[in-house]
């Protein structure tokens, strides 16, 4: 297999609050290929747009990336080594900010944000924007780069480009912005691109005309995408290989159709069930059993195991890793952090369940009985 | 103009579920806003007519001419896209905004034409749950004063039978007595949701509005609540309006469904019926758009071009048929199957300018690789054709290009677009439904 583009190890991610240390992101590894799409996904609080964001330094105080490692076509992003003194300090291969700001953010790795209206400036117009971004990062004179942006927007789909240039970003729909952000996004022919949560703002329609677009794209320019989402079927949709989050910690990675047809995570396979599906009458809907609990003091051992339906004592106590648990047909690694998999021998099977996965696996769901505060 | 809904209690009595009676029933219902207020606002100056000023105000058709009914214990799903009218629609049913025309009978007695005190009265029997969980609770009051507030504005009870009805309510929506005395900002989004439904149905409502209840929380919370709904809706026997934008839940959670586009109802039907047999080709697409949770099934996506029109000046005919991908061909042309969809991809292309001028003959070699339509038709793509190629365009400035394209543009539309029966009449139709035997409306002049 030749080198990932981008491979992230036990990269770790946290916020220093007054209330006490937010485990936002927590030692998770992951790989992205070229021309692939990988998901993130998971609900809100997972860390999944922190852990998006940490993968170009861009986590403001008071959080900080406390370790891991993460490597971009070789260069190392974020790295640290032990001291004489025994203290971590920065890999003196790091990329200093400068060159992060100049080589790596917009010309390697672009982002694409949820709410377009706050990437976009609305005192500027959109094609003055696009057209300043290109002037900038390609040092291309100011009528070739308007002519660029011309081109950008048509290629991204926006009618009568040449009218829409002169327009001011509240003059466009929501939809039409998150093309505006696709063309600055794709401006510079980046090699990755982190889009967050780019279509949940938008109605169906349009999230398919852009889902469509990212296909067309992809396939014209071979970029890679980390998609960021809690909407399992927009993941089902369009990524080839996914990580689910729960509670800052990847709990299960695998290629898109194992992670829907041989789930080896109950969290994942909770997620697949409490989704109303559009495309067949579902009676009841499996909801997950409480909330996400805080990322300040997450549950010992397994962190889902005060929702999950198969949790047994072992779960309380023993950390579970993201673990090989299969191997798909074209080889693809499938892991997931569940004990009830061999790999563990944590001796799962032989302890107790816990009392709430009892009462749950009789599909007492609606309100476990001693109700412990609702969600 | 036709509308929905002419042929309402008898048909419903179909089903046994709907032998009951009807509780809602909408009648061509308008809510139409004037854009700006003030003084000053709307002022036209034209010096070409006497008198040279005049004020006019530009009218937003939010909901234009809508009926259906909805029967005791049943819940009506009502979807459609952001701006669609749907939250104004539900909003003037429970008379929070004035209709601008129609009727709403509720139980028999029309609302529209209630006033003051009566109307009042007549608002303890229906409750609103609100989208935003974090918006729609005060964060000064306790969730007992929440709870209690519709009962104190009713007069119901007395302060220790509203006490002990608000802690039996907030156990019923799956809290626990004792929040009584918490806050707002001490729940999540899925409890606070909790919350307004105990609120909702605190005076014993039998209709509640529930405005897309669910749509901020996370997927596993979502489930939760509507199980709840689900279940209050059983024991309290509830009648729903349920307004969401998201097909997955309306298909989980409705009997029937409206599907709303620009203002206008466009398909109601049983919700097996409008699901699995749709007969729109706008709800069609919203079917076809919707990301399906499985890897295998490879869904046809962006189906759909352009947007929705502005509500300010609507489409004539169907709303829908600036973005039908089935216009109907307008007639006397001749127009065969592959010619007019030629003819009408171009048209749209020439509308939206979405290809860069090129000589007339590779435009036309792209558009109409059969080459283009005989006679008439022909003569007017070729018109068009040439107001737009390269070698017209050169030169040209900005603004005569612009104007160009406009000239083509308009030419084509008003040649076919606005030839077709979609723009000149406005569709109403019912058709025979597949599954089960409940009414299926469907505003598609396919259907004539």
């Amino acid at each position: 297999m030749t080198d990932p583009l981008l491979r992230v190890e036990n990269l770790t991610t946290q916020f220093f609050t007054e209330a006490g240390t937010v485990r936002a992101v927590d030692s998770i590894s992951f790989e992205v290929h070229e021309g692939e799409i990988v998901g993130l996904v998971g609900e809100s609080g997972a860390g999944k747009s922190v852990a998006s964001m940490s993968l170009l330094r861009l986590v403001e105080s008071p959080g900080e990336i406390v370790a891991g490692e993460i490597t971009y076509k070789g260069r190392t992003i974020f790295g640290l080594e032990e001291t004489a003194d025994g203290s971590l300090s920065e890999r003196p291969e790091m990329l200093s900010e400068e060159e992060m700001r100049r080589e790596i953010r917009g010309n390697e790795i672009a982002v694409i944000f949820q709410d377009p209206m706050e990437s976009l400036n609305p005192v500027f117009t959109v094609g003055g924007q696009l057209r300043e971004f290109i002037e900038l990062n390609r040092g291309l004179s100011k009528r070739v780069a308007r002519e660029e942006a011309i081109r950008m927007l048509r290629e991204v789909g926006i009618p009568d480009p040449e009218g829409r240039y002169e327009e001011y970003p509240h003059q466009f729909s929501g939809g039409m912005r998150q093309r505006v952000l696709i063309a600055m996004a794709l401006a510079c022919e980046p090699s990755l691109i982190i889009a967050d949560e780019p279509t949940t703002a938008l109605d169906v329609t349009v999230e398919g005309q852009i889902l469509d677009l990212v296909d067309d794209l992809q396939e014209k320019y071979g970029t890679s995408f980390i998609w960021v989402t809690h909407d399992l079927g927009v993941v089902a949709e369009i990524c080839d290989r996914v990580n689910v989050m729960y509670l800052g910690e990847i709990v299960e990675q695998a290629p898109v159709d194992d992670l829907f047809y041989e789930t080896a995570h109950p969290y994942t396979e909770a997620l697949l069930e409490s989704m109303p599906r559009p495309d067949l009458t579902v009676e009841e809907i499996q909801s997950i059993r409480g909330v996400m609990p805080s990322a300040i003091a997450p549950p010992s051992g397994c962190r889902f195991h005060p929702r999950c339906r198969y949790a047994r004592e072992a779960c309380k106590r023993v950390h579970p890793d993201p673990r090989r648990v299969a191997t798909s047909a074209d080889g693809e690694t499938h892991r997931a952090a569940c004990l009830r998999h061999d790999v563990f021998e944590s001796g799962y099977e032989a302890s107790a369940p816990l009392e709430h996965a009892t009462a749950l696996s009789d599909r007492e769901v609606e309100r476990p009985p001693g109700g412990e505060g609702g969600e | 103009m036709s509308s929905f809904g002419e042929t309402p209690t008898g048909s419903d009595s179909s089903t046994a579920e709907r032998d009951s009676e009807t509780l809602l029933e909408v009648e061509g219902l308008k809510k139409h806003f004037t854009t700006g207020s003030g003084l000053l606002s709307g002022l036209r100056v034209d010096p070409g007519s006497f008198p040279p000023v005049r004020r006019e105000h530009e009218r937003v058709r939010a909901v234009d001419d809508v009926s259906f009914s909805i029967a005791r214990g049943e819940t009506l799903g009502l979807v459609g896209e952001s701006g669609c009218g749907k939250s104004t629609l539900g909003r003037t049913v429970l008379r929070l905004l004035e209709p601008t025309a129609g009727t709403i009978r509720f139980d028999g007695e029309d609302l529209a034409s209630l006033g003051g005190e009566a109307l009042r009265r007549k608002r303890a029997e229906m409750g609103m749950i609100f989208q935003d969980p974090h918006a729609s609770l005060n964060p000064r009051m306790t969730v007992g004063t929440i709870v209690e507030e519709p009962m104190v504005a009713h007069g119901m009870l007395d302060g220790e039978g509203r006490e002990a009805r608000a802690k039996s309510l907030l156990e019923d929506v799956g809290l626990e007595a004792h929040h009584y005395h918490r806050y707002p900002h001490e729940f999540s989004g899925g409890q606070r949701q909790r919350v307004n439904l105990a609120r909702a149905l605190s005076v014993d409502p039998d209709f509640v509005v529930c405005d897309e209840p669910v749509s901020a929380l996370d997927v596993s919370v979502q489930a939760q609540v509507l199980n709840t709904m689900a279940r209050l809706q059983a024991e309290f026997g509830l009648t729903y309006l349920f307004i969401a934008h998201d097909l997955s839940v309306i298909r989980h959670i409705a009997d029937r469904v409206a599907v709303m586009y620009l203002g206008t109802v466009v398909e109601l039907a049983e919700k097996e019926e409008l699901f699995e047999n749709p007969q729109h080709p706008y709800t069609q697409a919203l079917l076809e758009s919707i990301p399906v949770p499985d890897p295998r099934e490879s869904g046809t996506r962006g189906v759909l071009e352009g947007e929705v029109p502005s509500p300010v000046d609507p489409p004539s005919g169907c709303r829908f048929r600036t973005r039908c991908p089935v216009l109907i061909a307008p007639e006397g042309y001749g127009f065969g199957d592959a010619e007019w969809e030629a003819t009408r991809g171009f048209v749209r292309a020439v509308k939206r300018r979405t290809f860069e001028p090129a000589p007339a003959a590779e435009v036309r070699e792209r558009f109409f690789p059969e080459g283009v339509p005989d006679g008439e038709a022909g003569e007017l793509v070729e018109t068009a054709l040439s107001l737009v190629s390269a070698a017209e365009l050169e030169g040209l400035e900005e603004d005569a290009r612009t104007a160009r394209w406009h000239e083509a543009s308009e030419l084509l539309l008003e040649s076919f677009a606005e030839e077709s029966i979609c723009a000149r009449e406005r569709p109403h139709y019912e058709v025979d439904p597949v599954y089960g035997d409940g009414e299926h409306l469907a505003a598609c002049h396919r259907h004539r």
